[in-house]
């Protein structure tokens, strides 16, 4: 289970909505993070999300037992490690 | 024997601080003192002549700076007092500032804040002056003195315009309106609230006479001086201020 | 120890000092262009054990009682201008450019509106804008003063909340425990990040 942490900030609502709509992604609030749960790969589209470049590359504040496998201006995906 | 560089910026036209500073310090048991002078242009106590004789202060800083002074005296009264209360903590901080941004270590006073230092040390409260000004600039060293604290119970303005002038006052004259003055309520008498106007022959007889403290000018300039270089008062002869220290109940 | 003890007693910057070897354009940029009002200056000489020529020390007001001032030495010979940098410092063509515009001066303004301004005199004059950029949370224009100092100019998109200082310091904390280890990554960042985000939540259930 691989956990992306994302600051709840206006900015960052986007990614944390666009991660939601993967099946089996669980999307919960701790704290003021949003927490991305999910077994396999967390796989986040860019464009989708609508975000800058200078909000996508700074939108990760955590992440627990999974690996950024990639993180380019098409998308993010967090493996489980 | 501690040797003490003493820098002066001093008014153009001034040949009195030059001559009562070194003859006060000179009988300074413990320590001998040089004097380096820069001069600003002045001949008249306007103040039109006053500002634009502040704006030469930079320049002075820096040729006394090369000369390495331990303390260097602004030597101009009335140029600080005329510009408004405060005036010689704003100027004793800009100086210092330029001193201290090339590096050099030297103490900044001035005769303005001098006067103030020794008029506490005293200690001092009420105060009568004696002016060689044009009474609306004895004014304001009057509402200056004031804004530093001290009630000025009575002064004279001796209404002498032309700097080169002032340096030749007689002394029975500052006496005489010294005289003239109501010192009953008096705690000390400035008796030359100026660097220029010679007094120093008088402090000691006037100090006799009246029965109070009397300063001048340079009396409290040297005072300030020693107390910069952190020597001990001692110099006979020139009123109870400069007088050894111990020997006077303050 | 006395009440002052522990305090945050600071009060933004006095002055930030560079030295420049182009008095005129530096006057020009900042005063002329920019419109920092002239606010202080020092004439002085090397008068302590360093013995440095006869120099200007000068001082713009940056808004908020804040200054940048500069230093001109006379006579003092131009460093060579070879190679990326700017009158302090020039570094080889194998330095990244990001690296050489790492440090700069960032101004504050309020608005857009005043962002625009900025942009304004400055296109007008010897020193066009060279970027306009949004980061996260802000927008800012650059370009280089005639010293080749980067100074950018900065505006928040909206306020920094609360959530965001706290982000900050768990990022720092972070980033202290894991960069004394070698070969240390952001990775690593991110994953001690997330472990502290959990032993800390307990505590923000009554606060955030």
């Amino acid at each position: 289970m691989s956990r992306l942490y994302v600051l709840d900030v206006p900015e960052n609502i986007s990614v944390a909505n666009v991660a939601g709509q993967s099946d089996g992604v669980q999307v919960d609030k701790l704290g003021p993070y949003f927490v991305i749960e999910h077994n396999g790969p967390i796989v986040i589209d860019r464009r989708a999300t609508g975000c800058r470049h200078a909000v996508w590359y700074s939108c990760v504040a955590g992440l627990a037992d999974g690996r950024i496998v990639q993180w380019d201006k098409d998308a993010l995906r967090v493996d489980p490690r | 024997m501690s040797h003490v560089r003493v820098g002066l910026v001093v008014p153009s036209s001034n040949v009195t601080v030059e001559t009562e500073l070194p003859a006060l310090l000179g009988r300074h048991p413990g320590a001998t003192f040089s004097f380096h002078g820069s001069r600003m242009r002045m001949a008249k106590v306007s103040p039109a002549q006053l500002a634009a004789m502040n704006a030469q202060r930079e320049r002075c800083v820096m040729e006394l700076g090369d000369a390495d002074p331990d303390v260097l005296l602004y030597a101009c009264l009335v140029a600080l007092m005329s510009v408004g209360p405060g005036e010689h903590q704003r100027v004793e901080g800009l100086i210092a500032e330029q001193l201290a941004t090339g590096g050099s270590g030297t103490l900044v006073r001035s005769s303005a804040g001098a006067l103030v230092e020794a008029l506490r040390a005293v200690p001092a409260q009420r105060i009568a002056i004696v002016t060689p000004y044009l009474k609306p600039l004895a004014e304001k060293v009057v509402t200056y003195l004031e804004a530093e604290g001290f009630e000025v119970v009575d002064w004279r303005a001796l209404e002498v315009e032309d700097n080169r002038q002032v340096g030749c006052i007689q002394g029975d004259l500052v006496m005489a309106a010294a005289r003239s003055l109501e010192l009953i309520r008096a705690d000390a008498l400035v008796i030359s609230a100026c660097v220029q106007m010679p007094s120093l022959p008088l402090v000691e007889s006037a100090e006799q006479e009246f029965g109070l403290p009397v300063l001048s000018a340079a009396t409290a300039g040297a005072y300030s001086i020693l107390k910069a270089a952190d020597l001990p008062i001692d110099i006979p002869g020139a009123g109870s201020l400069l007088r050894r220290e111990g020997g006077l109940s303050r | 120890m006395n009440d002052l003890s522990g305090r945050h007693l600071a009060r933004g910057v006095d002055h930030a000092a560079f030295p420049t070897f182009n008095p005129v354009g530096t006057v020009r940029f900042y005063r002329d262009v920019l419109g920092f009002p002239v606010v202080h200056s020092i004439c002085a000489a090397g008068w302590g054990p360093d013995d440095h020529p006869d120099f200007i020390h000068f001082f713009f007001d940056i808004g908020n009682d804040d200054r940048i001032a500069f230093f001109y030495y006379f006579g003092l010979p131009r460093p060579s201008s070879e190679g990326k940098g700017d009158a302090y410092a020039r570094f080889g063509d194998s330095t990244p450019d990001w690296f050489v515009r790492s440090r700069h001066l960032a101004i504050h303004v309020d608005s857009g509106d005043a962002l625009m301004e900025y942009r304004r005199r400055l296109d007008h004059s010897e020193w066009p804008v060279e970027m306009q950029v949004q980061h996260e949370t802000i927008e800012s224009i650059y370009t280089h003063d005639p010293n080749g100092y980067l100074v950018e100019v900065t505006r928040a998109l909206r306020p920094v909340t609360p959530q965001e200082d706290l982000d900050a310091n768990l990022t720092i904390d972070a980033l202290v425990d894991i960069a004394q280890r070698e070969g240390h990554t952001m990775d690593d960042l991110l994953t001690r990040k997330a472990e502290l985000i959990v032993e800390r939540a307990p505590s923000w259930e009554v606060r955030v």
